[in-house]
């Protein structure tokens, strides 16, 4: 997929192109709305990431513009104003998300392959771990076609989000950044994704021992898929 | 008490003593003038009939060579004219009864002694006391009424001045200091007054407020642009270290010090967006247009915070007496600021300890308590809760920098919602929110 980074920050931007490429994008990148602009009417994206504080260009003007040329694409405003109005405003204009600054690189791609689903429709998303089955469009887990009722919303957040960067290992700092991202609050060395974790694996070891889902001892955890 | 009451205080009670002063020496003041008065007449009657006795000579009262006496018909005056044998030389004036034929009447006397033809005449000129007091009673009405009528006619006259005067400190306290919501003031006008003191004080609080509400802008507009500034820098830095974490040639122990780097961002990240945040509410950059149920709103809250109830096997109780709708509020803040609020209660309290969040109504007011079994803060922490940074000594955790409460009194500030705070050392502590009766529907 061809993806195109408007960004004036070029340490940022070069990061966010590392990232993509390595899951297997085709990235673009331009620094400044000028350049953007005139890269948006030549060429066919499928995903345009925007920075709403271009030095050179109204952002949204430039999203505007954008979508006139590549109405199929998706948009994703990455913005370190985190004025609401720009968000009311910027979904309003047919953004199809929204990411403040800053932003963990894992929750851009959580957030990119959710567009994608939607985009393509995929309905039968279901993932095989060992004999339970996770359905990621109606948010179940099922063991031998039982549903498992016990899980939290919070805990099937955390296994989407695993499966989701799966074979990987993601930080505790990362999950706990998805998990609870939106809350502002004044803690910042919380070992309760420990807790989430622990309290999972009891509910399904209940059922059979979720030996995909591996503790990375000191760094977080993995959910192992063999694909 | 007010100024205007203590001018009011002053004004009567000395109006007053001056009353009780009057009157009390009206009776003795009247009856001095009067007798006054009685005497000069008393003396003109002297001199007129002396004249008469010079003029036509004694004859004219007396024939017979003995005596005269004459009364008005009622008595009140009476003269009389007699020989004199004795030796005294009379010429006074005083109080005496005289029997005049069947009663006997109080009169003010002036005795006189005179030589008329070679003898010694006694001259008594008498008015009946009676005569005298009956004059003394209306006076002394008379003089009361008026008195009343001045004072009352000051006292009136006092209030309506000093009213007068007062009223530009009146409509200086009423427009610049009362139902003023620190630091936001309205914009200035000016109190008009020819009183110079007044003026002065007018504009002098008008440059404190100018003062403060600019050192006020100027350190939101602060930590609003530094904010917002070291969010670049955060997020590159961020980004980087995801990436690292992708590389597959970095050896484990590395690792572990990348997750250290990241968890320290991650404070930094977590200290801005709260400072962001606060400044946020401060500039009013928050819409009040959503309504939620409190019982639903407590529900959402609950479920984010259980899992932090485990550590210390903690039991929350949502206690809803009288569930209600909050209406035109933020209820992304709200949601923080109850998170936040149980978050502390959950960070300061024991092992197997309690939270209880009530909501019910009191004293017609909306309220809700969270009451922890916590660790309790002393006295004199209590007035510091809620300033930034200030951790209190008692609870130096390492994973907290002391916004949780800051946050909690900002978001309640922009949704007008009274925060009290009761607590008792190594008891607990209980968190009461009073709602605005105007952000509540039942």
């Amino acid at each position: 997929m061809n993806v195109l980074i408007i960004e004036d920050e070029k340490a940022l931007a070069k990061e966010l192109e590392i990232f993509l490429t390595n899951y297997n994008y085709m990235c673009e990148v331009c620094y400044d709305g000028t350049t953007a602009s005139e890269r948006v009417a030549v060429n066919l994206y499928d995903f345009i990431l925007i920075d709403l504080g271009l030095p050179d260009y109204e952002g949204l003007d430039l999203l505007k513009e954008a979508k006139a040329s590549n109405p199929e694409a998706a948009y994703i405003i990455l913005t370190a104003r985190a004025e609401i109005y720009d968000r009311i405003k910027g979904l309003d204009m047919g953004a199809d998300d929204y990411l403040a600054k800053p932003f963990s690189l894992l929750e851009l791609q959580s957030r990119m392959q959710a567009i994608t689903r939607r985009k393509f429709g995929l309905k039968n998303n279901i993932v095989e771990l060992g004999d339970f089955h996770v359905n990621l469009t109606d948010r179940v887990i099922t063991y031998n076609e039982a549903e498992i009722s016990t899980i939290t919303k919070k805990e099937f957040d955390l296994i989407a989000y695993l499966i989701l960067h799966k074979n990987r290992t993601v930080t505790r700092n990362q999950l706990s950044e998805h998990i609870w991202g939106s809350i502002i609050n004044d803690d910042y060395d919380s070992n309760y994704i420990d807790a989430h974790i622990k309290n999972i694996r009891k509910k399904l070891n209940a059922f059979a021992p979720p030996d995909w889902l591996e503790t990375v001892r000191g760094l977080g955890y993995k959910i192992k898929i063999n694909a | 008490m007010k100024l205007r009451t203590k001018l009011t205080l002053f004004n009567t009670i000395s109006k007053l003593v001056i009353v009780v002063l009057f009157v009390s020496l009206l009776p003795v003041l009247i009856k001095n003038i009067n007798t006054n008065y009685t005497d000069t007449r008393l003396r003109k009657q002297r001199d007129e009939v002396l004249q008469t006795v010079k003029n036509v000579g004694i004859k004219y009262y007396i024939e017979d060579g003995k005596s005269y006496a004459g009364y008005t018909p009622i008595k009140d005056v009476y003269v009389s004219l007699d020989e004199d044998t004795t030796d005294e030389n009379l010429d006074n004036i005083k109080n005496e009864a005289r029997k005049v034929e069947a009663d006997t009447i109080q009169y003010r006397i002036l005795s006189h002694d005179f030589k008329a033809d070679n003898k010694k005449y006694l001259l008594e000129i008498g008015i009946s006391l009676d005569t005298v007091n009956e004059r003394t009673a209306p006076l002394q009405s008379i003089a009361f009424v008026v008195l009343i009528v001045m004072v009352i006619m000051t006292i009136i006259a006092d209030q309506v001045y000093s009213d007068y005067i007062l009223r530009p400190l009146a409509l200086i306290i009423k427009t610049k200091l009362v139902g003023q919501k620190f630091p936001n003031f309205g914009p200035y006008k000016e109190v008009k007054t020819s009183t110079d003191d007044f003026q002065r004080l007018d504009i002098s609080i008008h440059e404190m407020i100018q003062t403060i509400e600019s050192t006020f802008q100027k350190e939101r507009e602060f930590i609003s642009n530094a904010s917002h500034e070291l969010m670049t820098p955060i997020s590159i830095m961020q980004s980087k270290i995801e990436n690292l974490f992708e590389q597959e040639d970095i050896a484990d122990e590395l690792k572990v010090r990348m997750l250290e780097m990241q968890r320290i961002l991650n404070r930094l990240k977590s200290i801005t967006k709260t400072l962001l945040l606060i400044s946020q509410i401060e500039n009013y950059q928050f819409l009040k247009e959503d309504n939620i149920r409190i019982s639903s709103l407590l529900g959402e809250v609950y479920d984010e915070i259980s899992i932090r109830l485990q550590d210390k096997n903690i039991n929350l109780k949502l206690d809803i007496r009288n569930d209600f709708e909050l209406v035109r509020v933020n209820k992304y803040l709200l949601f923080n600021l109850f998170f936040n609020l149980i978050n502390n209660s959950i960070k300061y309290n024991r092992e197997n300890g309690e939270i209880t969040v009530e909501v019910l109504v009191e004293n017609n007011k909306f309220v809700v308590k969270v009451i922890d079994t916590g660790i309790g803060i002393s006295p004199e922490d209590l007035p510091i809760i809620f300033n930034r940074f200030k951790k209190l000594k008692q609870s130096l955790q390492q994973d907290s920098f002391g916004l949780g409460l800051p946050i909690v009194k900002s978001i309640a500030d922009f949704h007008s919602i009274k925060i009290d705070v009761e607590s008792q050392k190594n008891v607990g502590s209980t968190f009461k929110l009073t709602f605005l009766s105007a952000s509540v529907k039942v």
